[in-house]
């Protein structure tokens, strides 16, 4: 009854025992661990099989002959006709990250593979889906998001060094991303210290494009509004370039060529001043 | 004397003046109105523009501040913008709002100190 | 894929302008935006929301909340039946201002939205649509 010319490699099939290559075929549907469904161009439901059974939770004969709308949650009324439609054109809909809703009422997330089914004559009649629960993996994901985020802040702290003084020392570029969450974080901790002054330090950025360039000039003019004083300490000859040709006028910008130069001018501005021991001893001489 | 939604108060010899969260066009016209008429008042030497409920600073506002500032200066006090929010202080800047000829300070206190004791750095540029 | 969901507002009068910047709050807030980005709309929109009162006198607003493969995001478009715009290149440069003294501040708008595209016919009137999408 199968049409062997129509299904590849079934020639081989032939050969097992007590099995005919369509019924092998089906079994390997049945077993997979995915849920693979047919419906028709309408989207009711013609198969269900076992993984279908196990994800969604209904039954085979729950299902068959349903429309697939009833698994899709209330806040997405357009997506199955929207998929349905690019079937009909001969589309296929690859890897299509969505939420669907179980038996129980649990939404999971899914990743769904539609394909036409097409008749002997070539004509699709019909759409086959295949649906794989990724509920998991997005919790992984969500997880190394985060993760990935806690290292952004570690290696971009903000640091209170004294009272009124945060330093915030720069390693390597800045991506967009990068900066905003930085420039939040920095103002952030400025405003909660009651911070004075802000040490950007760059000695440890050997070289800068356009980009981070703009970031850091953003940072130096956000610090000033919000009324504390910005410092950038350590800057590079290649950095200075870099900022001479993109026009940005460090006169406008309070400076120093190290990170302790730079806390210097902070205490300075606190009016606060560093005595040695010794100086210390001096003056208790002279009085 | 004060709009509903502005306060103006004489504090250590300057003005205070607290703004709303998001006043509407009129509210910011009325700040300057009432600060010249306070300034011709008093005569304070300066004026702490409170901004820290402030959510948005859009260009006319923004504006607005910076034309006060320069008839506050013309009338012998200085300006001094106090708790502007973070997220606000990154949007202006990245819109373009430089507010040149303002002092800024983090707290009211802080620039009510400002104006009691002027530091030569805190100006903007 | 899809619109989730679209309004608009008229913008004839100063009051237009604040009602913009409550609607883009109410719905920048309730898609999750960051306070940064939160601002960062509502800015935008007030600019731009100004720029079609003070500049024509009449307009509308458009809001639609997009969903693109799982990317969530928030389009503003500004729409009037104005002047126009002759040069938008010189409009889009930044320091560049007409007489009244700071321009339209569209290269502000474009740096704080993530997306923007202006069209605009001398005599017929101006679009300018912005977008922001909710970052992961």
């Amino acid at each position: 009854m199968a049409t062997r010319s129509k299904l590849s490699g079934t020639a081989a099939l032939e050969d097992i025992e007590g099995v005919g290559p369509q019924a092998f075929l089906a079994s390997i549907v049945e077993c997979s661990d995915d849920a693979i469904y047919g419906k028709t161009l309408d989207g009711a439901i013609l198969s269900w099989n076992r993984g279908a059974e196990r994800i969604y939770g209904y039954s085979a004969a729950e299902m068959v002959g349903r429309p697939v709308s009833v698994l899709v949650p209330p806040n997405k009324p357009d997506e199955v006709p929207a998929i349905l439609e690019r079937v009909k054109r001969g589309e296929r809909v690859s890897h299509f990250e969505t939420t669907r809703v179980r038996k129980d009422g649990e939404v999971i997330d899914l990743s769904l593979n539609v394909s036409p089914i097409r008749d002997a004559s070539g004509q699709i009649i019909g759409a086959s889906t295949t649906a794989r629960d990724i509920t998991e993996q997005k919790k992984m994901r969500e997880a190394l998001a985060e993760r990935a985020k806690e290292i952004l802040d570690v290696s971009t702290p903000v640091l209170q060094v004294w009272e009124g003084v945060v330093v915030a020392p720069f390693i390597g570029t800045l991506d967009t991303q990068r900066a905003q969450q930085f420039m939040e974080r920095l103002l952030d901790k400025i405003v909660q210290t009651n911070s004075a002054v802000a040490l950007l330090d760059v000695t440890g950025v050997p070289a800068i494009d356009t980009r981070t360039a703009q970031h850091l000039i953003e940072t130096i003019t956000s610090v000033r509004l919000l009324g504390a004083q910005a410092i950038l300490t350590g800057v590079r000859p290649a950095i200075a370039q870099t900022l001479a040709h993109l026009g940005i006028n460090l006169a406008d910008v309070v400076t120093r060529s190290s990170l302790a130069a730079g806390l210097r001018v902070a205490l300075d501005i606190l009016n606060l001043k560093i005595i040695t021991q010794e100086d210390q001893a001096k003056g208790a001489h002279s009085l | 004397m004060t709009n509903q939604n502005i306060s103006l108060v004489k504090v250590r010899n300057t003005l205070l003046v607290t703004m709303p969260a998001d006043p509407d066009d009129v509210t910011v016209t009325t700040l300057q109105e009432e600060v010249l008429g306070a300034m011709e008042e008093y005569r304070p030497k300066g004026l702490v523009l409170d901004i820290s409920a402030v959510e948005t600073l859009d260009s006319f506002f923004a504006r607005t501040i910076t034309e006060t500032s320069r008839m506050v200066t013309m009338m012998g006090g200085q300006t001094v913008i106090a708790g502007m929010r973070p997220s606000v202080a990154i949007t202006a800047t990245q819109l373009g709002l430089t507010m040149v000829g303002t002092f800024t300070a983090l707290t009211v206190d802080r620039a009510l100190d400002l104006l009691t004791h002027p530091h030569p750095r805190r100006r903007i540029r | 894929m899809s619109d989730l969901a679209r309004g608009n507002i008229p913008i004839k009068s100063e009051n237009d302008i604040v009602a913009a910047r409550r609607v883009v709050r109410d719905l920048a807030t309730q898609l999750c935006f960051g306070v940064t980005d939160v601002t960062r709309v509502i800015t935008a929109a007030s600019e731009l929301a100004r720029n079609v009162f003070l500049y024509v006198g009449a307009g509308v607003m458009w809001w639609s909340i997009l969903d693109q493969c799982g990317e969530v995001g928030l389009e503003l478009t500004f729409e009037d039946h104005g002047a126009g715009i002759p040069d938008v290149e010189q409009a889009m440069t930044p320091g560049y201002s007409t007489s009244r003294g700071l321009g339209l501040g569209l290269p502000g708008v474009k740096r704080l939205m993530d997306e923007m595209e202006i069209h605009t016919e001398v005599g017929k009137g101006t679009t300018v649509r912005v977008r922001k999408w909710l970052r992961k």
